[in-house]
């Protein structure tokens, strides 16, 4: 072993060492099972003889006691209890023959003597299986009894005490009410206390007083925006889709719906439904569905040629184990290639949970869908409104639908004697004006000219109809024509139909006009009527126009008398379009001819060819699939519905005067649609395996008997009671965001690899408080905050650093450095800078240009204009391969994964970000500014104002005396250089305030751009 | 991060290396008050680790290496272009491919039969060990002396993105961390005045698998990539700001130094005695970052060595579109970053890692077709790579500085499209070319070989695995001990199996 490999064995050691009591590691001489056994076994054995019976070998299982003991088939057994010669185990690991020797040599695994010694002295000891600690319900044990009992507030110091004075150590006073304040306030809001906050504080000297400004900070919104942050490192909130092109996402809705949450003290079992299963709800609200976006962060690929289906997987695997982490502080990701080597989580089990989120209908599209449509501001409860109601109005349509079989029979027969169009195809196509027309693949004819004229198009079509009853002209909108419409006139996309005849040519050449015997259209203009085009004595200024429904297409029905065609002959077919007033160009954009045979030819919607296509079949050749679409299709036309389709589209036209913007959901497939689940080998996509049906994980309790089997069900097995996991992972978490370590250091991991609680008992109190106050982290903030464990001043004595170097004891209060958020936000705040809007679209606070280098987009970053430059880090765009670079220096968070801990690094980089970051000159521009405008007149006040602003206590003369050498050091250097001296002081704030010259701005911004860099500053103390 | 780990680790090393007796934080702090009073920081902990930690790292078995310049060319270049001369291509070149090849074969592309593809290149022997080389590179047969070509490499990953991150964390997941992290993790660096892992691009783009390669994953954050830009501010808020000169910078930086001491007297959290070291530190970086990549202070002849060009900024990243259909083979981002590499290194820089995009080519666009592309993106790089391993020579660097030169994966001998405009080939992860030069590695070899195809590896293989394994060992550091525990599993550069061998025959 070397100084930079620490082997677990070391590890070992100096847990041992440093904190025996930790009731879970030691007991005494004895083989802890879990920590020693489990490894050997998980790492040799369960492959072969483990949990996952289809891989199992010779019918045996070590992972449990009654596997291992019982007997097998050879007659052998494994383990016998007390007996290590008698056990087959360690014959089969010591034997030198290769045809007995375990693991056997082709797998390259074999145990050291001291792995064999270990195995020996466990049987020898009785061979003890043991559940892991935190696989065990917690419950709240009885409080401690200690000797200083008056310094206890709330149980959280009987168990910290009692430790403490186990090891003959004792708490350190309580903290001055400033910087109690100053840390309670970054803890609960992620902000310093306001000036008035900490002024009303410090004026109520009672007793309550302090649980008064934990009530206000909790209160206030700024709460939600901070726990919200912490919360979005789990979600792996970003504002972009991540992988080679990374282009924009937007999710933010779901980043406020967090804040909101939060705000709200949602509880945690419901937090955890309506973001895993919102959409599963029943009539889920639009709040419910934009807390899916939980699990909508996923990555999504958009690079040419990938395989949408992969990165589909990728995505629901990354459901999978942020799910398991994020709830239950397990690492799953390991179970995907094989069983899990330490932790009962086998491989089925990991398919079998994935099977519950396999099953939603997101598969890696660029367009993000399903989306749910949101309003941008203020009218979201209005949206909210509308899109309950076209819910509702869907679900009645959906009820409808099955139960018009019979009309849709009935409509079936009724086709058959109805009006059957043909469309045909011209022969040739003439413009009387320079325009060209072309014959799209739709059967449509699109007109194009410079400049429209008056026009007349004659069309020839080639022989082929035997009967004529009628003809029909649809007119359809197109993006090439005026306001995209269907007719040309450039003003307005209309067209008026002066006219139309047909004649038919017989093979000899002989022409013979076909009249028209009426018109109808689905709509006309006001006072242009479609019969106007039949008879038309002023085609200038009459004819058949569509204003202002010229978006929508349109059809017009001309009836002749039953004229029977000869064979050979051709129609010919002439519309004018001689309008113009007040000038020409009222002519069709694109149309499209049929004709029809039927008896009494109807103005009926064109059928869609799949649909015709279906129709045509007999009803038992027909498909479920043909049934669906056939019946979707008659739904959407039948007189039945129409009234319900009339306000649905109502509907979705209020709702698309609503500004809106589009943001990710879950959708449950249709259970005909569902997925099969199987398994995957060595977790390759393209190596299915065995299918497998959704279960959660069978190491832990059952799935609740009256649950869906669906992720709504997986939401409440989580937040079960009998969840050993859920609560103690949740209030690990807030404790870690308050005293900087968890009391389970590995939040990410309370498996049998994570560290052990330092205060277990104190976990599972604060676990089952947080349950029986029925899951509000409110509450469970301010049961932390309360104790005197909390209000401890943070200064290390001596004894303490020697003791207890990273402070696991408690006998000191938390202290270090702060977030990258919280350290932004802090600046901006005490220089007067912060704006405190919430929510919105993400902004872009300035960077340094030339970071997004993006190939394939044109996104560009745009400093945000006026206050949103200005905004908490929460809102700080976030682009996952580009992060912001200020925060990412302080351990912010590119949000590729879910990240259940930050590390806390302390480097030169971060001196660079807070000397020098434009945004850091700013907010030192701005403290100047507000050391003159409401500090006193001398510098040396102004000084002490700085001081007292940013670190909200009073400071020392000595302080005061460092900084006015630093201020008349720099106001010399600065007289010397004025044209520098106006830089520092306004390069980003521009006018200096009147009557104190650059010089002394100058020597103040020099001086805050110190006060911003202080250690107590960028600390939480 | 995990501080019961560091603690364990700053605990071993305290238990090694007696000398030791005080924490860093007391070093650094005795260091600062020179002489006064540390009473309260006499026992003070190790908290995470600084970089004033990271230069006191001492490696674990002897070292060959001091530091590693690595250049990867991201995309994946021919070796059937470049390297790996296959005659018998020739006859076979736009014949269907045989069928052994194909069966149970994944392609990232290739669907169907492919035809077969022969270099449309000229090749020819030179340098003592007589390795064949296209025509395509006009300065590389002058170091052939210098260097190891290895025919024989293969990876587990056919896209760009998870063969990448394999190969430079791992792990083809992300999350990894990065081979300079792990240096950088194991041995610290020499100079306190630079980061001890920069990181230089070119090609216009990052590689596909973005910021991730050059991450620290789970390595504390201090032991991520650098990255220096060549134009603004070579590193991040490096400049003073507008009307600050160095006198005032240094003004502030005294006041602050002596108001956080008296905050480490009122609180003693070693923390705080870190951070003033920091921005000590900071305040150096600031001189000499700027000058170590200020190349204008080099000879012409050096400039013309490398083929450099003071003074020059793409504008690539900024242009829309294939940038690949812009490239000209005089650009010399990729001859300024490999004299970057030089001046770090000479300044004891422990990892230098160079990205080159563009290498991916599949003959489906004009920026793919390689009787073209391939020129071109040689000429940016060849001057510069025979210069760079010229001019570590000539200054006794090369002995101790490890260069490695290559791309994520190979191509395949058959043509990716069988009718298409331009010609390319696919994704090859059974076979493909490196070059290894110094910190160790015996010169003028061609080590491995593959079959008269160009498709499987018939001689001495080397996995990524070996060739992580082979770095980390040339440093110093033991593939096998090198490790850090992380969701439950000790992990490691070559991975959580250790399915790693040195290959012993490219050692000198």
């Amino acid at each position: 072993m070397d100084q930079i490999s620490y082997s677990l064995a070391t590890r070992l050691g100096i847990l041992m060492g440093l904190c025996c009591s930790f009731a879970v590691i030691c007991h005494g001489g004895e083989i802890d099972f879990n920590r020693e056994v489990r490894p050997i076994l998980a790492e040799n054995c369960f492959r072969c003889h483990g949990f996952d019976p289809a891989g199992r070998k010779a019918g045996l299982r070590l992972d449990e006691r009654d596997g291992a003991m019982g007997k097998l088939k050879s007659g052998s057994i494994a383990v016998v209890s007390g007996k290590p010669k008698e056990s087959e185990m360690i014959n089969r690991v010591t034997s030198d023959d290769d045809e007995e020797k375990m693991p056997p040599p082709s797998t390259g695994k074999q145990l050291t003597p001291a792995q064999i010694q270990t195995l020996q002295k466990w049987i020898a000891g009785g061979a003890a299986y043991s559940k892991h600690w935190s696989f065990i319900p917690p419950v709240k044990a009885m409080l401690p009894k200690v000797r200083l009992s008056d310094w206890t507030r709330n149980a959280i110091d009987s168990f910290i005490l009692a430790r403490l004075e186990q090891e003959g150590l004792t708490p350190s006073p309580q903290v001055d009410r400033r910087t109690l304040a100053r840390r309670v306030a970054l803890d609960i809001t992620g902000l310093p206390p306001s000036p008035a906050d900490m002024d009303a504080f410090l004026k109520d000297t009672s007793e309550e007083s302090y649980e008064r400004l934990v009530d206000k900070l909790l209160a206030s919104p700024a709460y939600g925006e901070h726990w919200g942050r912490r919360w979005l490192d789990l979600a792996r909130y970003a504002d972009t889709k991540g992988y080679e092109k990374d282009l924009k996402r937007t999710i933010w809705p779901y980043r406020d719906w967090v804040i909101d949450a939060f705000n709200a003290d949602m509880p945690y079992d419901r937090f955890t439904r309506e973001q895993l299963a919102g959409d599963l709800l029943p009539n889920p609200s639009n709040s419910q569905l934009i807390a899916t976006g939980f699990h909508r962060n996923t990555l999504t690929n958009e690079e040419g040629g990938v395989d949408a289906e992969e990165y589909r997987v990728i995505a629901v695997k990354d459901r999978v184990d942020t799910t398991v982490q994020v709830w239950m502080g397990l690492t799953m990701g390991c179970a995907k290639c094989h069983t899990h080597k330490f932790d009962p989580i086998s491989q089925r089990d990991y398919y079998q949970f994935y099977a519950f989120f396999n099953q939603t209908e997101d598969a890696n599209r660029g367009d993000d869908s399903p989306v749910v449509r949101v309003a941008v501001s203020g009218d979201s409860a209005r949206l909210g409104k509308l899109n309950a109601a076209l819910a509702d109005k869907n679900r009645q349509l959906e009820k409808m639908a099955g139960e018009l079989s019979e009309a849709e029979l009935a409509w079936e027969e009724q086709l058959r004697h109805e009006t059957i169009w043909q469309i045909v195809r011209p022969a040739t196509m003439r413009a009387a004006s320079s325009s060209t027309l072309a014959y799209q693949s739709d059967g449509s004819i699109l007109a194009e000219s410079k400049e429209p004229e008056k026009e007349t198009y004659t069309l020839h079509f080639p022989p082929g109809e035997t009967r004529l009853t009628g003809l029909r002209v649809e007119v359809l909108p197109d993006k090439k024509h005026p306001r995209s419409g269907v007719g040309r006139s450039h003003d307005d996309g209309n067209f008026v139909l002066t006219g139309i005849t047909l004649k038919a040519r017989a093979p000899d050449g002989v022409e013979t006009p076909i009249a028209f015997t009426n018109a109808v259209a689905d709509f006309s203009q006001q006072g242009y009527l479609v019969e106007q085009a039949l008879k038309n004595p002023d085609p200038k200024h009459r004819g058949w126009a569509v204003s202002p429904k010229i978006a929508e297409p349109h059809m017009a029905v001309f009836t002749t008398e039953p004229h029977d065609l000869a064979a050979g002959t051709e129609l010919i077919l002439t519309l004018d379009h001689q309008f113009e007033f007040p000038y020409p160009g009222f002519s069709f954009g694109r149309f499209r001819i049929s004709v029809t045979d039927s008896v009494a030819p109807r103005l009926s919607p064109p059928i869609p060819a799949s649909i015709q296509a279906i129709l045509r079949r007999d009803s038992a050749q027909r498909t479920a699939k043909d049934r669906d679409e056939v019946r979707t299709y008659f739904v959407s036309i039948s007189p039945q519905t129409k009234s319900v389709r009339d306000e649905i589209e109502k509907l979705k036209v209020e709702m698309g005067a609503v500004p809106s913007i589009a943001t990710p959901i879950l959708r449950e497939l249709p259970t005909e649609k569902h997925r099969q689940t199987r398994m995957m080998v060595r977790g390759n996509f393209l190596e299915p395996a065995d299918g497998v049906e959704p279960a959660t994980l069978a190491s832990f309790q059952a799935f609740p008997a009256h649950a869906p089997k669906n992720r709504l069900g997986v939401a409440e097995w989580l937040c079960s009671r009998d969840n050993p996991l859920t609560a103690r992972v949740a209030v690990n978490r807030v404790w870690a965001g308050m005293f900087g370590t968890g009391i389970v250091e590995t939040q990410e991991d309370f498996g049998t690899q994570g560290t052990p609680p330092s205060h277990p008992e104190l976990l599972d109190w604060l676990a089952v408080d947080f349950m029986d106050g029925g899951w509000s982290q409110k509450k469970l903030i301010k049961t932390l905050v309360l104790s005197a464990t909390y209000r401890q001043s943070s200064s290390v004595t001596k004894e303490l650093a020697g003791r207890d170097r990273f402070n696991r004891f408690l006998a000191r209060g938390p202290h270090f450095r702060l977030e990258a958020e919280t350290i932004r936000d802090e600046a901006l705040s005490v220089s007067g800078l912060l704006s405190r809007k919430m929510s919105g679209a993400s902004v872009m606070p300035y960077q340094p240009p030339g970071l997004w280098k993006s190939t394939y987009s044109d996104d560009r970053w745009q400093t945000s204009p006026g206050e949103d430059q200005f905004r908490r880090g929460i809102y700080t765009f976030i682009k996952r391969t580009t992060p912001y670079p200020s925060m990412m220096t302080f351990d912010g968070n590119s949000r590729e994964t879910c990240t259940l801990r930050r590390s806390r690094t302390n480097t030169p980089l971060q001196a660079l970000v807070t000397l020098n970051d434009p945004v850091f000159i700013q907010c030192a521009q701005a403290l100047s500014r507000r050391m003159v405008m409401e500090g006193p007149g001398t510098p040396e006040g102004q000084i002490a104002f700085g001081l007292r602003t940013a670190l909200l206590r009073e400071p020392t003369p000595q302080e005061v005396k460092v900084l006015v050498q630093l201020y008349n050091d720099r106001l010399e250097a600065s007289r010397q250089d004025p044209q520098g001296a106006e830089k520092l002081a306004a390069s980003a704030l521009g006018t200096i305030p009147p009557g104190i010259g650059a010089p002394r701005m100058a020597a103040l911004t020099a001086v805050a751009n110190v006060i911003l860099n202080l250690d107590e500053f960028l600390t939480k103390g | 991060m995990n501080l019961k780990h560091e603690y364990a680790k700053a605990i071993t090393r305290r238990h090694f290396f007696g000398r030791m007796g005080m924490g860093i934080g007391a070093i650094a702090l005795n260091d600062l008050l020179s002489g006064r009073s540390a009473a309260v920081a006499a026992e003070k902990p190790v908290g995470q680790p600084s970089a004033a930690e990271l230069s006191r790292k001492i490696a674990a078995i002897a070292p060959k290496a001091k530091a590693v310049i690595y250049l990867h060319m991201a995309g994946a270049p021919s070796q059937l272009d470049l390297f790996d001369y296959k005659p018998a291509l020739v006859p076979l070149n736009g014949k269907d491919c045989p069928e052994e090849f194909l069966k149970g074969k994944r392609f990232a592309f290739i669907k169907g039969v492919p035809k077969m593809l022969a270099s449309p290149f000229k090749w020819a022997q030179h340098g003592p060990s007589g390795a064949w080389l296209s025509e395509v590179w006009k300065h590389l047969p002058q170091v052939l002396g210098d260097i190891a070509i290895v025919k024989s490499m293969n990876t587990e990953q056919f896209n760009h993105a998870p063969a990448q991150l394999l190969l430079h964390t791992g792990t083809q997941l992300l999350g990894g961390a990065s081979l300079g992290s792990w240096a950088t993790y194991g041995l610290g660096t020499e100079n306190q005045n630079l980061p001890g892992f920069v990181v230089l691009t070119s090609g216009g783009k990052t590689p596909d698998a973005g910021v991730s390669v050059w991450g620290s994953g789970f390595l504390p954050s201090i032991y991520q990539g650098v990255q220096c830009r060549t134009d603004g501010d070579p590193v991040l808020f490096l400049s003073d700001p507008q009307g600050l000169d160095r006198a005032g910078r240094r003004q502030t930086l005294d006041a602050l130094r002596q108001l956080n001491e008296m905050q480490v007297q009122a609180i003693g959290d070693p923390e705080t005695v870190t951070r003033i070291s920091q921005y000590e530190l900071a305040f150096r970086m600031q001189v000499s970052v700027p000058d170590a990549m200020d190349i204008s202070r080099e000879s012409k002849q050096i400039l013309d060595l490398y083929g450099a060009r003071t003074g020059y900024v793409s504008d690539l990243g900024n242009k829309s579109g294939d940038v690949r259909d812009l490239y000209r083979g005089d650009d010399p981002t990729f001859a300024n970053n490999c004299l970057l590499a030089r001046r770090l290194v000479e300044r004891g820089v422990r990892f230098v890692q160079l990205y080159d995009w563009g290498w991916d080519h599949h003959g489906v666009a004009p920026g793919e077709h390689i009787p073209t592309i391939l020129p071109i993106k040689v000429q940016q790089i060849d001057r510069a790579f025979t210069g760079l391993i010229k001019d570590l020579k000539q200054r006794g660097l090369l002995d101790t500085t490890l260069v490695i030169w290559g791309g994520e994966f190979g191509r395949t001998p058959m043509q990716q499209n069988n009718n298409a405009k331009f010609i390319g080939r696919d994704h090859h992860p059974e076979s493909f070319t490196m070059m290894l030069a110094g910190g160790g590695i015996k010169p003028g070899q061609v080590y491995g070989e593959t079959d008269e195809l160009g498709y499987n590896i018939t001689e001495n293989p080397v996995s990524i695995r070996d060739l992580q394994a082979l770095i980390l060992t040339q440093l110093g550091l033991d593939p096998w001990k090198l490790a850090y525990n992380y969701q439950g599993l000790q992990q490691r550069l070559i991975g959580v199996e250790g399915k790693a061998k040195v290959p012993r025959g490219l050692l000198a």
